[in-house]
């Protein structure tokens, strides 16, 4: 069993902990984690990287809510995100996403891009853009407000995708190979703007990249390979 | 932004395929508004033509065409004794092609009863008697006709003289040629038949009253039928099936709406799998997507519906100017009809909307970070 603090041991509270962790596809035919035990405490800033197809990305759903494990046991602060019993309620406040492919919406503004999440609190249309102008700011695209994706470089994609995925005050954050799509300029000013809200905001980060000079940005790294930690992992 | 942005924004994001979708609502409902609207006007005009000439009570043989089986005059002579009956009008009421007109309404009256009471001169004169190659026609038959007082016209094989202009105080009676009922017989070969007896009853007869002498009246000539103005036209089987078949052909064309908005929808929903699964991730619960997609397929069918009123509109003007049937009908085209049309189009948005909608509710958020 690999974890980033043993049991027992852990000094700040736990956010997610995952005994055992198994997840198939295709029927058992593909088997993306086999069996990853783990612990994730408040304010930690994880990176897990491995080659591709070694179930990082599997792992980031799962954390996320967005997939089912086939066995073991993955708890968001004491439970079972499984048996939560509002999963979007969960995606919608408890979790920030950031993807590779920023997975803006192409027919919404920058403006409006940030508000959506935001759909899903009780928040007014006019706190809603309040909070979105003001996260826009954050990341430096205040100028950028009325730009739909399709006008935005790669970088400034990421930045709005990044102020969305803060829209609802999450306590975590999953970043999904957030750089893969960037120039190295652009990647540098992401993954500032990720450590910056790791320490601003004290939020759990969990990175995803295969790069392992970004890895090496967060206090710890999972090694993976073929669905599993690899030995001596976490490395701090 | 509200949820309304976001709902629009989802129908604008294809805007030739919303647009047609759009066409194709719109001409069911076009089709609901125009056919709808002139089975009621037509019913409409008749029911207002009978209050105009004073009636209370109708008797005649209604069949499946638009104008009653003729039978025997003789059945007057039966029924006039009746109690509550204050004055009886026989009448051949038929649709004809006259000259230029390929359906005009000619109603035979007979001499000096009260259905000549209505028809104000506008022009010229009344016949001077029943025998009186004569003819005076409604302000609107005249225009249709292109007749003036003076002018020949020609009805089956004999030529009358237009005597008078009148106006009626009802579309139908506008739009009809009146003549004396003794000619008409005579012209057309009908001695001795009528299609209709209008009666008047005395002024403190009440509604049950009239019931009752209706009932008596079939009693008394049971192969005619009398019904009072109110059930005249809703007891007719021609009404009925004009009503039916307009209803019945809107529905179709609504059905053709239904699954243009279907398709367009579940294209959409198909087409958007991705930008669904994204607001999943970030947290949209599947209600709300639901009723995105419902909302969605709801606008469309509102805007469908509203510009489906608006040529329906269109159309029934354009097929009242058509010479066929010009000045024959006054479409009903009340608020009511038209927000029932505009209603029965958010419905069709709505159904169409309800396959796609559960669709787009199955669909899984983990497919976006494995894309």
């Amino acid at each position: 069993m690999n974890s980033s603090s043993p049991v027992g041991e852990a000094a700040t509270p736990l956010v997610f902990e995952a005994v055992d962790l198994k997840k198939d596809f295709d029927d058992g035919q593909v088997q993306a984690l086999r069996g990853v035990s783990f612990r994730i405490s408040e304010n930690d800033f994880i990176a897990i990287t491995g080659p591709s197809g070694c179930g990082k990305t599997t792992l980031l759903q799962l954390l996320g809510g967005l997939d089912r494990p086939t066995a073991g046991t993955l708890r968001y602060r004491g439970n079972s995100i499984e048996d939560l019993p509002d999963l979007a309620a969960y995606r919608a406040r408890e979790i920030g996403f950031v993807f590779q492919a920023f997975h803006l919406l192409p027919t919404f503004t920058s403006f409006e891009n940030v508000q959506i999440p935001m759909f899903e609190t009780d928040r007014r249309p006019s706190q809603r853009a309040e909070r979105a102008l003001e996260l826009l700011k954050a990341v430096g695209l205040e100028h950028r407000l009325n730009h739909f994706p399709s006008k935005l470089s790669g970088g400034e994609r990421q930045r709005v995708a990044i102020a969305r995925s803060l829209a609802n005050g999450p306590s975590v954050l999953l970043a999904d190979e957030p750089t893969g799509n960037l120039d190295s300029v652009s990647a540098g000013l992401v993954l500032d703007l990720i450590a910056r809200i790791h320490q601003e905001q004290q939020m759990t980060v969990i990175l995803v990249t295969h790069d392992m000079e970004i890895a090496r940005r967060a206090s710890t790294t999972f090694l993976m390979k073929d669905g599993q930690f690899v030995d001596g992992s976490p490395q701090h | 932004m509200s949820f309304l942005t976001v709902v629009v924004r989802g129908l604008m994001r294809r805007r030739v395929r919303t647009g047609l979708t759009l066409i194709g609502i719109s001409i069911g409902i076009a089709a609901v508004v125009a056919l709808v609207g002139i089975s009621r006007g037509f019913e409409k005009s008749w029911e207002v033509g009978l209050k105009a000439r004073g009636t209370d009570i109708v008797v005649s043989n209604m069949s499946t065409s638009l104008t009653p089986k003729p039978f025997s005059a003789s059945v007057l002579d039966r029924i006039s004794t009746l109690p509550h009956i204050a004055a009886t009008c026989s009448l051949f009421v038929e649709l004809m092609s006259i000259e230029n007109s390929e359906m005009m309404i000619v109603s035979a009256r007979q001499w000096n009863c009260f259905g000549w009471e209505n028809l104000k001169l506008v022009s010229g004169r009344m016949p001077h008697d029943a025998s009186e190659h004569a003819v005076v026609l409604g302000q609107t038959a005249a225009q249709v006709l292109q007749k003036n007082v003076g002018d020949p016209l020609q009805v089956e094989a004999t030529e009358l003289s237009v005597v008078g202009i009148v106006s009626g105080g009802a579309l139908v009676e506008d739009g009809s040629a009146i003549l004396s009922l003794s000619l008409f017989q005579e012209i057309t070969g009908n001695q001795g038949k009528i299609n209709v007896i209008d009666i008047r009853v005395s002024p403190a007869t009440s509604e049950k009253e009239v019931n009752a002498l209706c009932e008596q009246i079939q009693k008394t000539v049971p192969e005619v039928r009398a019904v009072s103005i109110s059930q005249h036209l809703s007891s007719s089987q021609g009404y009925r099936m004009v009503r039916a078949m307009s209803w019945g052909t809107s529905l179709l064309a609504v059905l053709v709406g239904v699954l243009g908005v279907m398709n367009t929808m579940l294209m959409t929903v198909f087409e958007r799998a991705h930008e669904i699964s994204i607001l999943l991730a970030i947290g949209w619960k599947r209600s709300r997507i639901v009723r995105m997609i419902l909302c969605e397929s709801a606008l469309l069918g509102f805007l469908g519906g509203v510009v489906g009123v608006m040529l329906g509109a269109v159309a029934v003007k354009i097929l009242q100017a058509t010479p066929a049937i010009r000045g024959l009908l006054e479409p009903d085209l009340s608020l009511g009809l038209l927000g029932i049309a505009v209603v029965i189009a958010v419905c069709v948005g709505v159904i169409s909307g309800l396959y796609p909608a559960w669709h787009s509710s199955r669909l899984t958020p983990g497919s976006v970070l494995r894309g």
